[in-house]
This record gives structure tokens, sequence and C-alpha cells, in this order.
């Protein structure tokens, strides 16, 4: 019982939340703009990309798996919307085009982990370089722009407050994300394979199909958020997102979701991102530089990995201590 | 009646040939409280580190009671991170941004609507398209570079000629796209050159290990390779370090825009025969000066506007010529450096950043 409290109080998402709450007051404090609906609505708009990339790679590293390739698929499909558009093609017919590109780099990925047996890491970080290597065929050393109002409306004009239409993408898909993971079968099944995959397999689960599904998620919601980028920048280069995969895996790892899969909750995701938009915000209010943004969210993440397996420790060294405590009893009464 | 009329016409007159004379040279009030940021393409690069001193020292000598703010994003992280600057600075209201853009288009969104707040948005070393600036401080004219490099190519191929490769930054750079543009053409244009046979174009990323590569790459696949062209301060240092490693200086020289104090081993050693280069000091100085009128109101950005800036004398705002609807401040010129002027440029160093040797000579 008292084990179980202490572990619950060490629980990584409480950690976060008090961790965020706190970060909340200090920006607050030290910056009289932070409250202000425009700085709210930047602290999400100007990562809204990373954010929904977020949400799915979240599935992907719990089901023990990794997708290096989704910055790239992101460039990818910005530069194939942008290659359609600059050859006169209406833009519809560009994101059109866009999607299936990123169907396609979700079903290379998912072909190859899940019915050749090959390891993400190595799958996706050829597809990282591939697909990276596509969008700069397609537009070389070019910049595309110019495309309609509505297009770059979607992710520059304020649909309610001061808030862009991405934002309530962003909303919406985490919801339906969380259900997924947290309520449906497929998310059990998610949870089962990162846990035991051998055992899923004898389980019965269709394990291929799983991580099918999963990969081909990915690279599609990543092609969302490529195509928003495109929208919120208003031009297209093929170095588009380039290095985002980090960012994106770093904010999922902060969130408690265990490298080596089947441990983490979307809610820990969620609080986790906040966490990380919060702190660049108030960083980059007070003007804090770069590099040592860069260095207070590394630290973070050790944290992050420091922190579980330290309460780890003490909780073993608690039951080892009281386990002596009964051995010698025992001993007493014996004699 | 007629005798007021006229009075009032001759007032006007005066009150206009004054305000003409007072535009003429338009000068600084010192004392303003301007909050400014000045922001370089990345942090912890030597001549950006530079362009900030020559900013300080315009914000003290004006006495700016504001505030100034130096701010870059990481490598990683350059157009996102330009642009969460600009928003930051936005929600606190500066009066000034100083952009060196690391690109030409995708900062749009936010610089404009940085001036829809108000703010005085100014590009140094690597513009925005015009639509997004007030003004733009071209270090040099970007079709001397080109003029330059090839004439320093000429100078080290020889009336012969040769072949040469060009070492650049990233592929989306656009000032090292335009240099090279402009260099090519020159090259195209006039028959002196004929001789050069430009034989490839590759990409260090401004990282001196992908440079370092890229120059030996380069090598390799051209062995007949005469000169690696490079504008970039980070690319021609690589290439020199790397000839030099690999002890081919005297079959490959490395040239193009380098910063005398990184240089200096290189052309000793004759990997590096020759480079060119402007001061960032003065950039960010001058950026400074331009930034501060128009956001004091002092001056307008206007073709045909002349200022003083400082210690830097007068200069005069005019359309730019390589991009059309832009303005400029053309700083200029280039300062070539090479073994004849090696004791000038030596002492000039010393008298930026005091080193071991300068300490030893003043000893003895």
């Amino acid at each position: 019982m008292n084990n179980s409290n202490l572990s619950k109080f060490l629980r990584w998402e409480t950690l976060l939340l008090a961790i965020l709450v706190i970060s909340i007051i200090v920006n607050a404090s030290i910056s009289e703009f932070y409250f202000e609906p425009g700085n709210i609505s930047n602290i999400f708009r100007l990562s809204i990309e990373k954010a929904i990339v977020v949400v799915v790679m979240a599935f992907v590293i719990i089901n023990a798996e990794i997708d290096l390739s989704v910055a790239s698929v992101m460039g990818l499909a910005a530069s194939v919307l942008a290659f359609s558009y600059e050859a006169g093609h209406p833009l519809i017919l560009g994101i059109g085009i866009a999607l299936l590109a990123g169907l396609l780099c979700g079903l290379i990925n998912g072909f190859f982990i899940a019915y050749l047996g090959i390891p993400s890491l190595v799958v996706t970080l050829a597809g990282l370089i591939m697909y990276r290597g596509a969008a700069r065929i397609l537009l070389e050393d070019r910049s595309v722009g110019d495309y309609p109002a509505w297009f770059t409306g979607l992710a520059q004009n304020e649909v309610l407050g001061p808030f862009p239409i991405t934002i309530f993408i962003f909303i919406l898909l985490l919801v339906i994300a969380f259900v997924i993971l947290q309520y449906s079968t497929f998310g059990r099944y998610v949870y089962a394979i990162g846990n035991n995959l051998e055992g899923s397999e004898y389980a019965g689960i269709n394990v291929k199909r799983v991580k099918m599904w999963i990969f081909v998620a990915s690279a599609l919601i990543a092609t969302v958020a490529g195509i928003l980028y495109a929208a919120r920048l208003g031009n297209v280069r093929a170095n588009a997102a380039e290095g985002f995969e980090l960012d994106i895996i770093t904010i999922v790892l902060l969130g408690g979701v265990s490298i080596f899969g089947g441990r983490g909750t979307m809610a820990g995701v969620a609080l986790s991102l906040l966490l990380v938009l919060n702190l660049r915000n108030g960083m980059n209010l007070t003007n804090v530089n770069g590099n040592t943004q860069t260095s207070v969210i590394g630290l973070l993440l050790i944290l992050s990995v420091l922190i579980p397996n330290i309460a780890q420790s003490v909780q073993t060294w608690w039951n080892r201590r009281n386990i002596g405590d009964k051995d010698k009893r025992l001993l007493a009464e014996e004699v | 009646m007629k005798k007021l009329s006229g009075l009032i016409i001759a007032v006007l007159a005066l009150s206009w040939t004054m305000g003409v004379f007072a535009q003429e040279v338009v000068v600084a009030e010192p004392g303003q409280e301007v909050d400014m940021v000045l922001m370089p393409k990345f942090l912890g690069i030597l001549v950006f580190d530079q362009a900030h001193d020559g900013a300080v020292e315009a914000h003290e000598e004006l006495g700016n009671t504001g505030e100034l703010i130096f701010n870059a994003p990481t490598p990683e992280n350059a157009i996102p991170g330009q642009i969460e600057i600009i928003e930051s600075s936005i929600t606190q209201g500066v009066d000034a941004i100083m952009i060196s853009a690391n690109d030409y288009e995708q900062l749009l969104p936010s610089t404009t609507s940085a001036i829809d707040e108000g703010i005085t948005i100014v590009t140094w070393d690597s513009p925005v398209d015009p639509s997004g600036e007030a003004l733009f401080i071209a270090q040099v004219d970007f079709s001397e570079t080109g003029q330059v490099m090839a004439d320093m190519a000429l100078n080290l191929l020889g009336e012969d000629g040769g072949q040469f490769a060009i070492l650049s930054a990233t592929p989306d750079a656009s000032n090292q796209n335009a240099w090279i543009a402009s260099m090519e053409e020159v090259l195209a244009m006039d028959e002196t050159y004929a001789n050069l046979e430009l034989v490839a174009t590759v990409y260090g990323n401004d990282d001196p290990d992908d440079s370092y590569n890229e120059a030996l790459g380069l090598v390799d696949t051209y062995p007949d390779l005469e000169l690696i062209m490079a504008p970039t301060t980070v690319g021609i240092a690589a290439a020199a370090k790397a000839m030099q490693d690999e002890g081919l200086c005297d079959q490959v020289a490395v040239s193009g825009l380098g910063l005398p104090a990184e240089m200096q081993e290189f052309t000793e050693a004759g990997c590096a025969p020759e480079f060119a280069l402007w001061s960032f000091t003065d950039l960010g100085y001058l950026t400074y000066y331009v930034s501060y009128l128009l956001a004091t109101d002092a001056m307008v950005a206007e073709a045909g506007v002349t200022f003083e800036a400082g210690r830097m004398g007068t200069y005069t705002i005019e359309e730019d010529p390589g991009r059309e609807g832009g303005l400029r401040v053309l700083m200029g010129p280039f300062s070539l450096y090479n073994e004849d002027n090696f004791d000038e440029w030596a002492l000039m160093d010393d008298m930026e950043e005091p080193d071991m040797e300068s300490t030893e000579e003043s000893d003895g």
C-alpha cells in the first residue's frame, strides 16, 4: 500500500504537471506578455506541426518502434505540393498528390518493418535520407510560394480569438488519439506488442497489421503536418522541416514513453508537449538564446530518464530494508 | 493681401528649403529609448559576433536607453527559430528588428506582421523579399562580389586558366547564390576569363566538417582541379585546412571570402594566397544606425535619403539593383587580403583581438 502510494506520487505525469505549473508561474512572473492572447496563440501556432506529429509518434514508440523519417516525409509532402503547384496545377490537386506520396512513404516503411522484420531504426533512417533526397530532386534549390490566400490562411488566419484553425485540428487529433490509445482494442494491442512482441503473436494479435497501420498513420499525419507547415510559411523549400524528428521524439520521451516500448500515456505526452512549448515560449520572451534553450530541453530529457530510475532504486532499497527488518525480527524470535 | 500671400509663400518656400536641407543629411538624435533586436543567422559564428560588437558600439555611442537584444536560433532550427524570435519580439513590443535572414521568403509572414505592428524591419548580410523589410544593408555590391571572385580566380590560375570549383554554404543561402550567379555572369561575359573552367559547385552547409569533406571530395573527383573558391568564411577556412592537412597546397589553391583572423596561418603556408572580405563590425554598426534612425522616425526608408552613420560617415538609401522594388544602403567596399598586405591586416587583427604574438612583440 505504502509502496504503490510512493510510486503513484513519483509517477512521471505528476512530476510533469508540477514542472508545467511551475514553468507557467515563472513565465507569467518574468514576462508581462505571457498571458496575452496573442502569445498564448504563439505558444501553439509556432510549433503546431511538431505537436501534430508528436501525437502519432507516441503510438510508434509505445509500440517499441521508432520513426526517424517523419520530418523528411513532412518535407517531401510540402515539396510535392509545391512542385505540382509550380507546374500550374490547382493547389487542391497538389494536396491530393502530397497525401498519396505520404501514403506511399508509410506503406514502404510499414512493409519493410512489419512484413520483412527489418528494424524500424534502419528502415526509417533510410526513409529520412531517401524522402529528403526525393524532395531535393523535386525542388532542387528553388523556393515555391504565392499560394492562394485560403491555403496560407489555414495556418495564418485567426478563426477563433487569436487562434488559427491548425490549433483546433491538433486538439481534435489529440482527443482522437487519446481515445484510441487508452480505450480501444487497437490501443491495447499497441501496448501489448510494445511490451512483449512474441507473447502478443501467441495471443493471436495480428502484429504485422498493427505495425503497418501505425507506420501508415505516422506518415499520413506527418504529411498533413508538412502541408500545414507550407501553409504557415507561405513558401516551400526542399529543406522544409529538416531536423524536426529529434524535437518530436524528445517530446514523446519526455512525456514518459519508454524508448523500449510498452509504457507511457497520451496524457504524459500532452503534458510534456505543453511543458516544452511553454518553456520555449518563456525563454523566447526573455530572449534566452537558442543554444541555452536546447540545453534546457536536453537536461529535462536526461531527468526524464533518470528520475524514474532513481525512484525505482529508492523503492527497491526501501523494500529490502523492510525485509531486512522482518528477517531480524524472525531471527530474534527464534533465538 | 497680396503682400501677405507673398510672405506666406516666401515662408513656405523657406521652410521647404530648410526641410530639404534638413533632409539632405539626416543625423541621429542620441539618447532616445528604442528597443532593438539584432538577429544573425546563427549563434556562435565569429562574424556575427563581430557584427554584434559593432551594434553595441553604436548602441553606446547613441546613448540608447532602450535594450539591444542579440539572439539567433540554433542551426537545426534555422528558419522556425528565426520566426519564433520575430514573433516573440512582436509580443514584447520591440521597436526594431535587424535580421540576417536564413531564407528569402519564409520569414515574410512574420516580418510583415511585425511591420503591421509598427516595428522597423531592417535586414543586413542576407535580405528578405522587399515586401517584408524597410531596407537592406548590403555589405558589398552583389555584382562586385562576383567580379572580385572572378579576379581572384584569374589572378591565382593565371591567363592559361584551369579548373576550379565553388564550395558554398547551403543550397538555399540567398546571398551566396547571388554571388555565385554574379561570378558566373562575369565569367561568361568577359573573354579575359574564358580559360577559367568552373567544374562543380558543392555545398558544405556552413559546417566545418561538411565543408572539409566536400573540399576533399572535390580534389578526389577532379584530379586537375587547381582552385577552390569558397564564398563563405566557414567554407574557405575548412577547405584551406583540408588542403593543408593533405599536403595539397601547391596543387590546389583556396580563395573566396574569409576572415583574416582565421585565414592568417593558411595564407602564411601558401594554402590560401588571396581572399577578400568586408568588416562585419562596420556592418553591425551601420545596420544599427540605420535602424535607430528609422525607428525614431528621424528618417524614412526612401531612395535618395542621405544620413550620417557616426564614424562611418554619410550614406544614401538607393534602389537595390538586384531586387526589384527593394531599397538598400550599400556599405562596401571589399578588402583584399594576401601576402603583400600581410603586415597591414595582421596589425589590424592584433588591434581587434590581441594575441600572444603581439604581447611578445610589445615585451621585446
